[in-house]
């Protein structure tokens, strides 16, 4: 199914990452935003707010971020699409809900412009360090499925792919993009409306009576009703069975879990999306997301200028993780380096898969900031000339860590 | 059966709304066999967030009609009470007042008077309809789960306001029914005992003390423009003809 031409903006647009995902999420069908007001995200909800009126979608400020994503929640189940919009201190606010969402298997879509953290951190600058609580940040076991765009452009367009996702697997798909591909300006251009292919949301089409709300189909995902229609929904967040009634029976629960993991594990192939470049031989893999894949481009010039053979693994889908790639580039490569702007996220993923096979050495940085792509470069040269196997993830200390640590070293003596 | 839901089913009746139209999110867990008797579509959804997710399922397809239940709602979630009040919403809010947390029987709650805490307890309990109106609510009540009739036809007269209405109720939780036969008897007597009818008392003078009588009645009624109203009106007059009012084209829904 196409998109609705009353609903994209199509055309080239010289915008911010922000607005790119907020035009995104109109042209994707989205007729509900409900959000509060969060920098560096903010740019995002204006935007869907200003054009919303042109596909009779509404976006509405409520009173914080807890009702955002309830009212989100709600309006999916009346049959719409719909998304919520945050950075850092909401995003930890939304998560009993996000948790709520998965449970209940609602196809929602939640863009989190990432900050510097912990609590308020450094709002209008850079951070990455949210990747692992989109994972595990809601209690519970449950599978999603989040992206990390580097450019408006892709703001856009993975903006478009995660509400087709999120019907596609009846799940909460999220996009963890960051304040520098957010408030980053470029052009983007908007195809027309019947080269934006949208996923409508499955429907059942039975009789009432018939219906059971998490009855999967084949493929391990149910089909949706709506309110409204007369199927007398009993809908819970208790674990509960195929007809949505609850059960504490162990049996029951481990049905009900294992298909929300399941339905996103058995589809990885499907899902995952990633980008590659001279991995086939290369001696070191950068694997890099978001803003920290584009400075990545740069160290890996300057470590190939020196003559080393390096690949990069960009991970345009985060979660689920691509085990198996990692693992088969451990085969071949001598080790990973992988920059990000936290103290090791992935890097413990990518550890993890490679198994012991190659090193894998971290170049961590605080927040507020994106790499020095020497320390990149240089990070790359470390891993090369390191042939022992490492213990564990190597933490590479970054120039700025270094003038820091010398400088305090100094107020010391 | 819970005095709640046989009041749900008369008011839903009454009301003249076809029960498919009528969504019932929900912090309060209902056991299926209870609820599925309505022919409402039930969601029982995160605590406190019953408004706030009534307001995603009403704005996303305004031909719904929502009635949000909430427990003990003026701690966790109050807040979506304050707002949902201040836009005038339209969600019928039924506010069940348990005078203990279900199946915590004891622990303290916000709407704890005297009498169902082990030690009693200190706190002041709100003032709901008092609070809602103060808020925005256009309809305020409340009754016990002695008053079904009464309790009824608030409901249905609820579900046809156009904006925030507010029904609190006075109820044993189910836990009561199941067994503690002495506490249903207490309780019961002491709702008779205890509850004076005053309609069209200000809510200000409804408060729950414990000392005086449960006041109990429908004290507000009033008419506001609601939500969707107030967006159509503002964006009309800014975007003139470009500007398709929402709700009109059944909401969303032809997306």
């Amino acid at each position: 199914m196409n998109a609705n031409p009353r609903d994209v903006l199509s055309g080239t647009h010289y915008i911010d990452g922000d607005v790119a995902s907020g035009f995104g999420a109109l042209a994707a069908g989205c007729k509900f935003i409900a959000g509060y007001p969060i920098t560096p995200s903010t740019e995002a909800a204006e935007a869907f707010a200003r054009v919303a009126y042109k596909g009779n979608a509404m976006f509405i400020q409520m009173e914080d971020e807890l009702a955002s994503v309830s009212a989100v929640v709600g309006a999916v189940w009346s049959g719409v699409k719909s998304m919520t919009i945050t950075s850092g201190p909401g995003y930890s606010l939304m998560m009993e809900t996000f948790g709520f969402a998965a449970m209940l298997e609602t196809p929602m879509v939640l863009l989190n412009i990432q900050r510097g953290g912990p609590s308020t951190g450094v709002p209008t600058k850079t951070g990455q360090a949210d990747i692992m609580q989109s994972r595990w940040g809601s209690h519970g076991d449950y599978e999603i499925i989040a992206f990390a765009p580097e450019s408006p452009q892709e703001l856009f367009d993975y903006t478009v792919k995660a509400f087709n996702l999120a019907e596609r697997y009846r799940c909460p798909v999220m996009i963890m993009s960051d304040e520098c591909v957010g408030h980053m300006t470029e052009k983007v251009v908007i195809p027309a409306a019947d080269r934006i292919e949208i996923e409508p949301r499955r429907f059942f089409k039975g009789q009432p009576g018939q219906y059971s709300p998490f009855k999967p189909d084949d493929d391990l995902v149910p089909p949706m009703a709506k309110a409204g229609d007369g199927y007398n929904l009993y809908i819970s967040g208790r674990a509960h069975n195929d007809q949505g009634m609850p059960y504490t029976n162990e049996e029951f629960k481990l049905r009900c879990i294992r298909r929300l993991v399941d339905k996103i594990k058995k589809n990885k192939e499907k899902i995952i999306e990633l980008r590659e470049e001279n991995t086939k031989d290369a001696e070191v893999v950068v694997v890099a997301y978001g803003i920290s894949s584009r400075v990545a481009v740069r160290g890996i010039e300057l470590a190939r200028e020196k003559g080393i053979k390096v690949g990069q693994l960009r991970l345009v889908t985060i979660w689920p993780f691509p085990d198996e790639r990692i693992a088969e580039l451990s085969q071949t490569a001598k080790a990973f380096v992988v920059p990000e702007i936290n103290y090791g996220q992935i890097a413990f993923e990518v550890d993890r898969c490679a198994h012991g096979r190659s090193n894998v050495v971290l170049v961590p940085h605080g927040g507020a900031g994106v790499h020095n792509p020497d320390d990149i470069c240089d990070a790359i040269e470390y891993a090369v000339k390191h042939k022992e196997p490492l213990e564990g993830v190597h933490e590479y200390k970054t120039r700025l860590e270094r003038k820091v640590f010398e400088e305090k070293m100094r107020i010391a003596e | 059966m819970n005095p709640l839901v046989t009041a749900f089913k008369k008011g839903f009746e009454r009301s003249g709304i076809k029960p498919s139209r009528i969504s019932m999110p929900s912090d309060v867990l209902f056991e299926p066999e209870v609820v599925k008797d309505l022919g409402v579509d039930y969601f029982h959804v995160t605590r406190g967030r019953a408004i706030a997710f009534g307001t995603g399922l009403k704005l996303a397809n305004p031909a719904l009609r929502v009635v949000a239940v909430a427990g003990d709602l003026m701690t966790i979630g109050g807040n979506h009470f304050v707002h949902g009040g201040r836009r005038n919403m339209e969600v019928l809010v039924i506010c069940i007042n348990n005078y203990v947390y279900r199946k915590i029987a004891g622990k303290t709650a916000p709407l704890v008077t005297v009498k169902f805490s082990p030690y009693s307890t200190f706190e002041e309990p709100f003032n709901i309809p008092h609070l809602g109106n103060s808020c925005g609510a256009i309809y305020t009540a409340r009754w016990t789960a002695l008053h079904i009739e009464e309790l009824a036809e608030s409901i249905a007269h609820g579900l046809t306001k156009r904006g925030l209405a507010v029904i609190e109720v006075l109820v044993p939780g189910p836990d009561y029914y199941n067994g503690i036969g002495t506490w249903r008897d207490e309780l019961v007597k002491f709702y008779h005992e205890n509850s004076e009818k005053r309609d069209g008392e200000m809510p200000r003078n409804v408060g729950i003390t414990g000392e005086s009588k449960i006041i109990v009645g429908e004290f507000t009624d009033k008419e506001m423009p609601p939500f969707i109203d107030t967006y159509n009106k503002q964006l009309s007059a800014v975007l003139k003809d470009k500007f398709t009012p929402y709700g009109q084209t059944n909401g969303g829904q032809n997306g």
